[in-house]
C-alpha cells in the first residue's frame, strides 16, 4: 500500500479547501476581511468598554469559583487579623479568604472591580461622544437605545456585584436601595418584602443578586452587546466628514490587517491598564469596612461613582414628604425613582424627537462636528452639568470636609447649582459654538492667519492670510462649509493630516546640506 | 479690789497658756492631718500645678478666665475638666485657641508635652475630673486589635469614618482624623469627649477597651495596604476620581495615538 | 517574502470588481529593507521579548514571592506593617500590566509603522431596499397570513386569545408567586426586636453589642452615647436590623428642654426618658442608615448618608437635610434591678423608612 505523503507546504490550502467545501466560506470571508472601517480616535471609545466586559467575565470567573453568596453566619479564623474572631456572613468570610488567603486573590478581585468602573466611564464618555456627534440618528436609533439599555444593565449588575462581599459600605446602600424600593406608591411595600422574602435584609439576597450578577445580567449583556456590535458591523461604522468621504462610503482602513491590529493592540493596552490599576491601586479594601451590620456606617459613605450621582440627588431633595388621605409618597420616591426613571425615558426618546423638531427624515451616516448643532451640543452641555452637580453631591461630605466648608452650604450650593448651572452651561456652550462657526466661515472667507505682519506705506499693520481658494480683488474667497475641520494653521493645510511630524513636541529636521550652501552663498557681500 | 496673791495669777497665766497650747496642738494635728484644701486655696498647689498657673496666667486665663471659672461669650469653666482633657486640646495645638470658630483644629502645639501636663496638673487640682490613668505616651498594655475594631466601628466610625480619616459634621464642624495622635491623646479625647465628640466614660469603655480601641487605631495608621496605593482611603469617590483622571486620560491618549484626528 | 506587485495589483482588482472596496492609496511607510524599517523591526521584537519576560518574572512572582508564611503549620499571619507580602499584589499588577503593555505596544507599533499606510473606499449600500424586492416580501408575508387562514376562521381568532392569556398569566403567576410576599400578615413594619408580647409579656433589657452586658444608667456619662440591642436572641444580629438604638445622656438643661417639648409638641413620648437619659431609633427615618453621629454639645445627630440632622433636645425632630419624619423614642425605664428596660415597642410607630400605607403617627 503507497504511504500518501503528507505535503506541509499544501496544508493551509488542503485545510481551506476542506473548510469551504462544506460551509462555502470563500466570498463571505474575504468580505469580512476587506471590509472597510473609517478611522479615527473617538471611535474607539465604545471599544474600552467592550474590552473592559471581556476582563469582567474572565475575572468574574475565577472570583465565582472561590465565593460563597451565603448569609449563614460563621466566625472568622483566616489570616487578617484584625477580624479574627468576629463574627460575619460566609459570603464576607469567602471575599475575605479571596483577598488574604488565595494565591492572586486580590489582584483578581481589583482588576474585577477597576474593570467595573472603567467599563461604565468608557459607557458614558462613549454615549456622550455618539450623543455629540449625532451618530443616535437615522438608521441608529435602535442601537442608541440599546446603548442606553446596557448603561443601565452595567449600572444594576454593578451594584449587585458589590453588595456580594456583604461589607459593611456596600450594606449601607443595600439598607438604601431598599428604602428605595420601600418609598414606591401603593406596592413598595410589598416589592420590598417580596425582593428580601421578608424584611431587611433577609437570608436571601446575596444569592439572589449573586444569581442575577453571575448568569442573568451577564446573559442580557452579553447578547445586547452583540446586537450593539452586530449592528454597527452590518450598517458600517458612521464617519466624519472629509476628502473623499460621502454620506453613502466608508473612507478607511481594511479590517484586516490593519483595524484588527489597532482593535487587538487596544485590547492589549486596556488589559495592561486594568491589570497595572488592579495591582497597584487598592480598590474597595472591605476588610477595613468590617462585615455588614446593621448598627454601624462609616462617614463618607458613598456607592460606586455610577451610582454616586443618586446619592447626590437624595441628598440634595428637600424634605417634602405627601401626605393625603391616609397614605404617603416619601421625599425618596423623586430623586431615586422618578429622577432616574426619565433619565432613562427621555433620552430614548431624544432622536425622534430631535428629527421631528429639526423635520429630518434622512438618513445620515455622515458625523456632525458638535459646533455645527449648537442646541444639541448646549442640551447635552447642560445634561452634563446636571450630572456632575449630582455625583459631586454624592461626595459632599467628603469635599466639605477636606475643603474647610460647612456641609450645610454644600448641601445649598447643590441644590442652587442643580437649577441654577445647567441653563447657564447651555447658554455658554452655545454662544461658544457658534462663535467657533463663526470663526470656520472667516478662515474659508479670509485665509489662514500666517502671523507675518507687514508694514504698509501708509502706516498700516496687516497680517497676511493664505488664502484657501482663489481670493476676489477684496482677499474674499467664496467657500462654503461642509462640515469638515477648516484648516486654522499653515501647518494644517493639505488634505492628509499635519505636514510636520510629533506629537507634542514637533519633529524638526535639519535642512538638507545643499540647500545650506546656497543660503550662505547669497549671504556673500558682493 | 479683790485680793490677788501671786499664786493665783500664776495659775491663770498657766491656764491661759495651757490652752493656747491645746490650740496649737489641736490645730498643727488637724492641719497636719486633714486632706488638702480644694479650690480657693491659693497656698496648697504642687510644684508642677505652680508651673502650670504661671502658664495659665499668660496663655489661657484670657478666655478662660480667673481660676479657670470661664469668660460668657468666649470660653468655658475648667472647673471639673481634669488634667486629661487639659493635656489633650494642649498637646494637640488646639489650645491656646487662636481664633473662635465652628471648630478647633489640631496645629503644631504652642506649648510642649512637660507644659501640657503642668496646665493639666493645675487645672487637676483646681477643680478635679477624669485623668489618664498612665503617664508615658505609649498604652501600658497591648490592645485586642480585633475587639478595638468592633468597638472602632460601632462607636467611632461613624464620624472618623472607617479608615480614622475623619468626616464632617453638620455646619462647619467635624471630626478630625486620627493619623497623628498618640495613644495618650486617643485615650484622653474618648475619656473627655472634647467639643462635639461623645464622653466615652470608663463605665462605658472600660480602660482595657480603650487601649483594645487605641490598639486598633495605631494599626489602621501603621499598616501598608496589601492592594497597593490606598488612594488615601476616601473609599469609591477617589476611585471614581482615579479612574476617570488617570485610566480614562491614559486610554484616551492611547486613542490619540493609535488613530489619530480628523 | 517581499510584498509582491502582482500580487495586490490581483486582490486590488478583484476587491473593486466583486466587493465593492477601493483601495485608492497604498503606500509602504519605509522602503522596503531600508535602515529606518530595520530599526522599527529591532523595536518591535525588543518589545515581544519584554513581554514574554514580563510574563516570566509574573508567573514567578506569583509562585515564589512571599505571600505565605511557609513555617507557619495553621496558615500565614497577617503583618501588620511593612513586609514583602505587602508587595504581592503590586508587583503581580506591575509584571502582568508590563507584559502586557509591552504586547500591546509591539502590536500597535507593527500596524501603525510597518503595515503600508492605506486609504480604501467602500460603498455603504444602505438606504431601503430595492422597490420589487419590498414589494415581493410585502407579498409573501400577506399570503402567509391567508395560508394560515386566520382572518377568515374568526372562531380560531377568538380561541387564540385563551392559551395567550392562560398561559401568560401562567408564566407570570409562577414567578410573581413565587417571590411575593406579604408584608403585613406578619407585619414587618411595627414590630421589633423591643416588642414585650413577643418575649413573652416582659419588658426587653437594652444590651450592648456582645448581646449579653445589660445596660445601668451609671454606664453612660454626661454628653455620652451608647449603641443599644434587644436583650432576645440574636437581638445584635441582622435578623433585628430595625432595632438598634441610641441612648443618650442629655447634659440636666438639655433634658428639662426635651421634657418641655414633649409636653408641649409630642406627647406620645410622654414618659420615655429614664431621668435624664433618652433613647431614639438609631435607623433614620429616610432611607434606613444609622444616624449616628451624636453632637453633644449641639443636640444634633447627624446621619451620614444623605445629611439629615435631628435635634435630640425635641423629638428627634428632622432640621435640615431631607428626612421629614421624627425618629421614633424608645420609651424605658429603670428596673428593680437597676438595669434599663424598654416599656413598649416605640409606642407602635413605625422605625425606619416611610411608605405608601405607613399609618399615621
Amino acid at each position: 500500500m503507497k504511504r500518501r505523503k503528507f505535503d506541509m507546504k499544501q496544508l493551509p490550502a488542503s485545510t481551506a479547501g476542506a473548510i469551504d467545501d462544506r460551509y462555502k466560506v470563500a466570498t463571505p470571508l474575504r468580505s469580512l476581511l476587506n471590509k472597510v472601517f473609517p478611522d479615527h480616535w473617538t471611535f474607539l471609545l465604545g471599544e474600552i468598554a467592550l474590552f473592559s466586559f471581556i476582563i469582567l467575565l474572565l475575572t468574574g470567573t475565577f472570583l465565582a469559583l472561590f465565593f460563597e453568596p451565603s448569609s449563614q453566619e460563621v466566625t472568622y479564623q483566616g489570616s487578617y487579623v484584625p477580624l479574627r474572631d468576629v463574627h460575619m456572613s460566609r459570603a464576607y468570610e469567602t471575599a475575605l479568604n479571596l483577598s488574604f488567603d488565595v494565591r492572586g486573590g486580590l489582584i483578581m478581585r481589583q482588576m474585577h472591580h477597576w474593570a467595573a468602573l472603567l467599563f461604565m466611564a468608557a459607557i458614558v464618555i462613549h454615549m456622550a461622544r455618539v450623543f455629540f456627534t449625532g451618530a443616535f440618528r437615522k438608521p441608529r436609533e435602535l442601537n442608541w437605545i440599546l446603548g442606553l439599555t446596557m448603561f443601565w444593565l452595567g449600572f444594576l449588575e454593578g451594584f449587585a456585584g458589590y453588595s456580594l462581599p456583604d461589607d459593611a459600605l456596600s450594606g449601607t446602600g443595600l439598607r438604601i436601595a431598599s428604602a428605595i424600593v420601600l418609598s414606591i406608591p401603593v406596592v413598595g411595600s410589598w416589592l420590598l418584602t417580596s425582593l428580601f422574602d421578608g424584611e431587611f435584609p433577609g437570608e436571601i439576597i446575596l444569592e439572589r443578586f449573586y444569581i442575577l450578577h453571575v448568569f442573568l445580567l451577564p446573559l442580557l449583556l452579553l447578547a445586547l452587546v452583540t446586537v450593539h456590535v452586530g449592528l454597527v458591523i452590518v450598517q458600517k461604522h458612521t464617519q466624519w466628514a472629509g476628502p473623499g468621504r460621502t454620506n453613502h462610503n466608508v473612507v478607511g482602513e481594511r479590517w484586516f490587517p490593519r483595524y484588527i491590529i489597532k482593535q487587538g493592540g487596544f485590547f492589549m493596552l486596556v488589559f495592561a491598564l486594568i491589570a497595572l490599576m488592579g495591582g497597584l491601586f487598592q480598590i474597595n479594601p472591605i476588610w477595613l469596612f468590617g462585615p455588614y451590620e446593621a448598627a454601624v456606617v462609616s462617614a463618607g459613605s458613598q456607592p460606586d461613582w455610577y451610582v454616586m450621582f443618586l446619592d447626590g440627588s437624595s441628598r440634595l431633595m428637600p424634605a417634602w414628604e405627601i401626605r393625603a388621605f391616609g397614605y404617603t409618597v416619601p421625599p425618596l420616591f423623586w430623586p431615586t425613582i422618578v429622577l432616574p426613571g426619565l433619565l432613562t425615558v427621555l433620552p430614548m426618546f431624544y432622536p425622534f424627537f430631535e428629527a421631528r423638531l429639526r423635520k429630518d427624515k434622512a438618513a445620515h451616516n455622515l458625523l456632525d462636528r458638535p459646533r455645527d448643532v449648537p442646541d444639541r451640543t448646549g442640551l447635552g452641555a447642560a445634561g452634563i452639568a446636571f450630572y456632575l452637580v449630582l455625583a459631586f453631591s454624592g461626595g459632599n461630605d467628603i469635599i466639605a470636609d477636606k475643603f474647610y466648608i460647612s456641609l450645610n452650604a454644600m448641601t445649598w450650593a447643590g441644590r442652587i447649582g442643580l437649577l441654577v448651572l445647567p441653563p447657564l452651561a447651555y447658554y455658554v456652550t452655545r454662544r461658544i459654538c457658534l462663535g467657533l462657526q463663526q470663526h470656520d466661515r472667516q478662515v474659508l472667507a479670509h485665509g489662514v492667519e500666517t502671523g507675518i505682519i507687514r508694514l504698509l506705506p501708509d502706516g498700516r499693520f496687516v497680517e497676511i492670510h493664505q488664502p484657501l481658494a482663489q481670493p476676489d480683488g477684496h482677499g474674499h474667497a467664496e467657500l462654503p462649509y461642509v462640515g469638515a475641520p477648516v484648516p486654522k494653521k499653515m501647518n494644517r493645510l493639505g488634505a492628509l493630516g499635519p505636514a510636520i511630524k510629533g506629537f507634542f513636541v514637533p519633529i524638526e529636521e535639519p535642512a538638507p546640506k545643499e540647500k545650506k550652501a546656497e543660503i550662505t552663498k547669497e549671504k556673500e557681500p558682493v | 479690789m479683790v485680793s490677788r496673791s501671786p499664786s493665783r495669777i500664776r495659775r491663770r497665766a498657766i491656764a491661759a497658756l495651757r490652752m493656747l497650747a491645746a490650740l496649737v496642738l489641736a490645730g498643727g494635728i488637724y492641719a497636719l492631718v486633714s486632706p488638702g484644701a480644694q479650690a480657693n486655696a491659693p497656698g496648697s498647689l504642687s510644684a508642677a500645678a505652680e508651673e502650670g498657673k504661671a502658664l495659665y496666667n499668660n496663655y489661657c486665663i484670657t478666655c478662660h478666665g480667673n481660676n479657670a471659672q470661664g469668660v460668657e461669650g468666649r470660653g468655658p469653666s475648667l472647673i471639673g475638666v481634669g488634667s486629661a482633657a487639659v493635656e489633650f486640646q494642649v498637646e494637640t495645638g488646639r489650645m491656646p485657641a487662636t481664633a473662635q470658630g465652628a471648630q478647633i483644629d489640631r496645629k503644631p502645639p504652642q506649648l510642649n508635652s512637660d507644659q501640657a501636663r503642668q496646665l493639666g496638673q493645675y487645672i487637676q487640682e483646681l477643680g478635679g475630673g477624669p485623668q489618664v490613668p498612665f503617664s508615658g505616651e505609649r498604652s501600658p498594655t497591648q490592645g485586642n486589635i480585633a475587639h478595638g475594631g468592633e468597638l472602632f466601628r460601632i462607636n467611632c466610625s461613624s464620624c472618623h469614618a472607617f479608615s480614622a480619616g475623619g468626616g464632617a459634621l453638620s455646619s462647619g464642624k467635624f471630626a478630625p482624623p486620627l493619623n497623628e495622635s498618640t495613644d495618650r491623646q486617643l485615650y484622653a479625647a474618648m475619656l473627655t469627649g472634647p467639643q462635639n465628640m461623645p464622653v466615652f466614660g470608663d463605665n462605658q469603655l472600660s480602660p482595657q477597651d480603650k487601649f483594645d480601641v487605641i490598639a486598633y487605631v495605631q494599626n489602621l495608621n501603621t499598616d501598608n495596604d496589601p492592594g497597593g496605593w490606598g488612594l488615601g482611603r476616601f473609599g469609591p469617590t477617589t476611585e471614581g476620581v482615579a479612574i476617570f483622571l488617570f485610566g480614562m486620560v491614559v486610554l484616551g491618549f492611547a486613542a490619540l495615538w493609535i488613530a489619530g484626528k480628523s | 517574502m517581499s510584498i509582491s506587485n502582482e500580487r495586490f495589483e490581483f486582490v486590488r482588482q478583484g476587491a473593486k470588481e466583486r466587493d465593492d472596496v477601493e483601495i485608492v492609496h497604498y503606500e509602504l511607510q519605509y522602503p522596503l529593507g531600508s535602515r529606518q524599517e530595520k530599526r522599527v523591526v529591532r523595536f518591535v521584537s525588543g518589545l515581544f521579548l519584554l513581554s514574554g519576560l514580563a510574563s516570566v518574572v509574573f508567573v514567578a512572582c506569583y509562585i515564589w514571592w512571599p505571600f505565605t508564611n511557609f513555617p507557619a503549620v495553621t496558615g500565614w499571619e497577617y503583618e501588620p506593617g511593612n513586609s514583602w507580602m505587602k508587595g504581592y499584589t503590586p508587583i503581580l499588577g506591575l509584571t502582568l500590566g508590563i507584559a502586557l503593555a509591552a504586547f500591546g505596544f509591539a502590536v500597535l507599533v507593527w500596524g501603525k509603522k510597518l503595515l503600508p499606510h492605506e486609504i480604501v473606499l467602500q460603498d455603504r449600500h444602505d438606504g431601503a431596499s430595492d422597490p420589487a424586492e419590498r414589494k415581493l416580501t410585502g407579498s409573501t408575508l400577506q399570503f402567509m397570513g391567508e395560508e394560515m387562514g386566520l382572518s377568515r376562521r374568526p372562531l380560531l381568532k377568538v380561541a387564540l386569545l385563551a392559551p395567550a392569556g392562560g398561559l401568560g398569566l401562567a408564566a407570570a403567576a409562577l414567578p410573581i408567586g413565587m417571590l411575593m410576599k406579604d408584608p403585613h400578615h406578619p407585619d414587618v413594619f411595627l414590630h421589633t426586636g423591643w416588642d414585650p408580647q413577643a418575649n413573652g409579656g416582659k419588658f426587653v433589657h437594652l444590651v450592648r453589642e456582645d448581646g449579653e452586658t445589660k445596660i445601668r444608667p451609671e454606664d453612660i456619662s454626661i454628653g455620652g452615647q451608647i449603641t443599644a440591642f434587644p436583650g432576645i436572641p440574636g437581638g445584635t444580629t441582622n435578623k433585628h436590623a430595625d432595632s438598634p438604638v441610641l441612648l443618650i445622656r442629655l447634659r440636666q438643661n438639655d433634658a428639662e428642654a426635651l421634657r418641655a417639648n414633649i409636653e408641649k409638641g409630642y406627647p406620645i413620648n410622654r414618659g420615655g426618658m429614664a431621668g435624664d437619659l433618652v433613647a431614639y431609633s438609631k435607623i433614620c427615618t429616610h432611607a434606613g442608615c444609622p444616624a449616628s453621629l451624636y453632637e453633644q454639645q449641639s443636640n444634633r445627630l447627624l446621619c451620614p448618608c444623605h445629611q439629615s440632622q435631628f435635634l435630640i433636645t425635641d423629638n428627634a425632630r428632622p432640621i435640615f437635610g431631607p428626612a421629614t419624619r421624627r425618629l421614633p423614642m424608645l420609651p424605658i425605664v429603670v428596673d428593680e434591678e437597676g438595669f434599663l428596660v424598654a416599656t413598649s415597642d416605640f409606642n407602635g410607630i413605625p422605625v425606619g423608612p416611610a411608605f405608601w400605607e405607613k399609618p399615621e403617627a
